[in-house]
């Protein structure tokens, strides 16, 4: 398979940040980090699906939540290795994802948005009514004020290494986009987006392969959440509302989201840019207002996002020399 | 063969095709009609976008139980009136989109694709990105997918429309070769005329969803009640 010069480009920038964003990065900013690279992942899923599909999924971060729920769960429950637990958040969300996308198949544009939203809210009652398993008793495993002990993965318990894994991760999921675009599942998507006629005088299954696509936003969406679980050691309902599904949605519409660097500055945007502030004692809602800002920006005048703006800027720039 | 049996299609309180009998038995065989006539329709029929009454069937074999994509699978290809090729895909993943679906394998997969790109001679086209084709480009694109896959039935709506004098007959004689290359009956929507009569043996004409004549297309075309409903009009427009 050939490697696109975006590709190249992006290992570089991944092996890098690899090795030296840990080294550089103070206590703080490691784990603003990793939870970034959490969203990352999870934005990743929304991107393709908006982009490759043309469908709008307001329910990812809602998904998140069901993939560090089952990461939790997993963890008090029994010892097993961090992996196959993950492996097991993952299969979950992508079970989920398929269960949203039962009634959404023969739903387009709003009506399936609207059906994600919805889905996400009833996830964030759930949530906020049961909480997340911290090592209580019970299935929904809850107990109050102190947690019982995470177990990260043996390669990476230090936050250091844990940001490594998390890098690793980004990559593993841009890759598993990548592999999807570039064999049969991308190519009836792209038929799909086209016209539903156009995928079926291709003898695209289109049920079939939506389907197919809300699983794999489910699987990428259970295995941040996952990761997220991993990174904090317990998880807090307000984090996966559905209101921040949305966030994510919209901040990856401002950075683009036909590659992997405009989903990079979704993640950026959505938690580094609130972290920044919160150091510069900026009132955090001001970054609403930015965030507001920047879609009416995108929307107007940006089809392809920040990203897309940056990489006809650097296109100008090596014409000209 | 393409048979039509007894074919009707109702939109809400409006018959859009009244009794369609037909029995397309030349290799390459026209529809034409004025605009709103049904053509797009019957081939919409065919394709099983929509519900119809009646019975459509390639040489005996009847495809009216079949879905939309599993009709693709038996071996119908169609174009559409505004092509419906990806733009973000290449010339090639064009074809692969569709031959993904035909359980093609291994080395014949790969011979297929050479095989239906050479023979529309878009060779040097393979690897461009579609939203980079011209509108002739782009019909070729169209043709190449039609012939892939070993086709039963190929259905081209409108293939010439929005090209020039000399595209249009570097098109035709393309479309008169689709009975060499494969064993599938053609069906051909157009408004030029004299492309029809050029590479149509047969012709059926549609008026306002009914069959007012069905034959030989220099017959047809002298038949004074398709003249009165068709070419006259046309011949104002
Ligand atoms: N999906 C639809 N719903 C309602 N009416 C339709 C639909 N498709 C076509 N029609 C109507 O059926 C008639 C035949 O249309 P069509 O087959 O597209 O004509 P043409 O011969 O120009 O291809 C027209 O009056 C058109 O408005
Ligand atoms: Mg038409």
């Amino acid at each position: 398979m050939k490697m696109t010069v975006s590709a190249r480009v992006g290992l570089i920038l991944a092996a890098l940040a690899f090795v030296f964003l840990p080294m550089v990065l103070g206590g703080q900013w490691i784990k603003i980090l990793i939870s970034t690279g959490c969203f990352i992942i999870a934005a990743s899923g929304v991107a393709f699906m908006y982009s490759r599909l043309g469908m709008v999924s307001l329910g990812q971060v809602a998904l998140m939540g069901v993939g560090g729920w089952v990461m939790l769960r997993m963890n008090h429950a029994f010892h097993l290795p961090f992996e196959v637990n993950l492996a097991v958040a993952g299969a979950v969300t992508l079970m989920f994802g398929w269960l949203l996308a039962m009634p959404a198949l023969r739903m387009r544009g709003l009506y399936l948005a609207l059906i994600t939203l919805m889905a996400a809210g009833g996830l964030e009652v759930i949530f906020s009514t049961f909480r997340f398993p911290n090592g209580g008793e019970g299935f929904w495993g809850v107990m109050p004020s102190v947690a019982a002990p995470f177990q990260r993965p043996l390669l990476a318990t230090e936050d250091s290494d844990y940001l490594r894994y998390i890098i690793f991760w980004i990559v593993a999921a841009f890759l598993i986009i990548e592999m999807h675009m570039r064999t049969a599942p991308g190519r009836a998507w792209a038929m799909i987006r086209r016209s539903e006629a156009a995928a079926y005088s291709s003898g695209v299954n289109v049920v079939y392969y939506k389907a197919w696509a809300f699983g794999l936003a489910g699987f990428l969406a259970g295995i941040s959440g996952g990761l997220l679980a991993g990174g904090l050691g317990l998880l807090d309902p307000a984090t996966f509302r559905a209101s921040e599904s949305i966030m994510l949605f919209a901040l990856m519409v401002v950075g683009g989201s036909r590659g992997w660097l405009g989903v990079i500055i979704a993640g950026i945007l959505y938690r580094v840019v609130p972290a920044l502030f919160n150091d510069w004692t900026i009132d955090a809602d001001l970054a609403l207002v930015i965030f507001g800002a920047a879609l009416l920006h995108a929307i107007i005048t940006a089809p392809n996002g920040l990203s897309g703006q940056l990489l006809d800027l650097i296109a100008k720039l090596s014409k000209r020399t | 063969m393409i048979k039509l049996d007894n074919i009707c299609v109702q939109f809400g309180g409006v018959k859009a095709l009244d009794n369609i009998n037909a029995e397309f038995s030349q290799p390459i065989s026209g529809i034409i009609g004025p605009n709103g006539a049904g053509k797009t329709t019957t081939m919409n029929s065919v394709s099983g976008f929509l519900d119809y009454q009646g019975t459509i069937s390639w040489n005996g074999e009847v495809i009216d139980g079949l879905n939309p994509f599993k009709r693709t699978r038996w071996g119908l290809r169609r174009s559409f009136q505004k092509e419906q090729i990806a733009d973000d895909l290449t010339v090639i993943d064009n074809l692969k989109a569709l031959i993904d679906n035909l359980g093609i394998k291994g080395s014949q997969r790969k011979q297929d694709l050479e095989w239906a790109i050479e023979s529309m001679g878009i060779s040097a086209l393979a690897y461009r990105e579609a939203a980079t084709l011209n509108t002739y480009e782009r019909r070729l694109t169209d043709l190449a997918r039609c012939i892939l896959g070993n086709p039963k039935i190929v259905m081209l709506d409108e293939p010439c429309g929005g090209l020039q004098q000399d595209e249009t007959e570097r098109l035709g004689d393309l479309i008169l070769k689709i009975p060499q290359l494969t064993r599938a009956n053609t069906l051909v929507i157009d408004h030029d005329v004299d492309l029809i009569a050029r590479i149509c043996a047969e012709t059926l004409v549609l008026d306002f969803g009914k069959p007012i004549a069905f034959g030989k297309t220099r017959e047809v075309l002298a038949n004074p009640k398709v003249k009165a409903a068709y070419l006259g009009v046309e011949e104002v427009a």
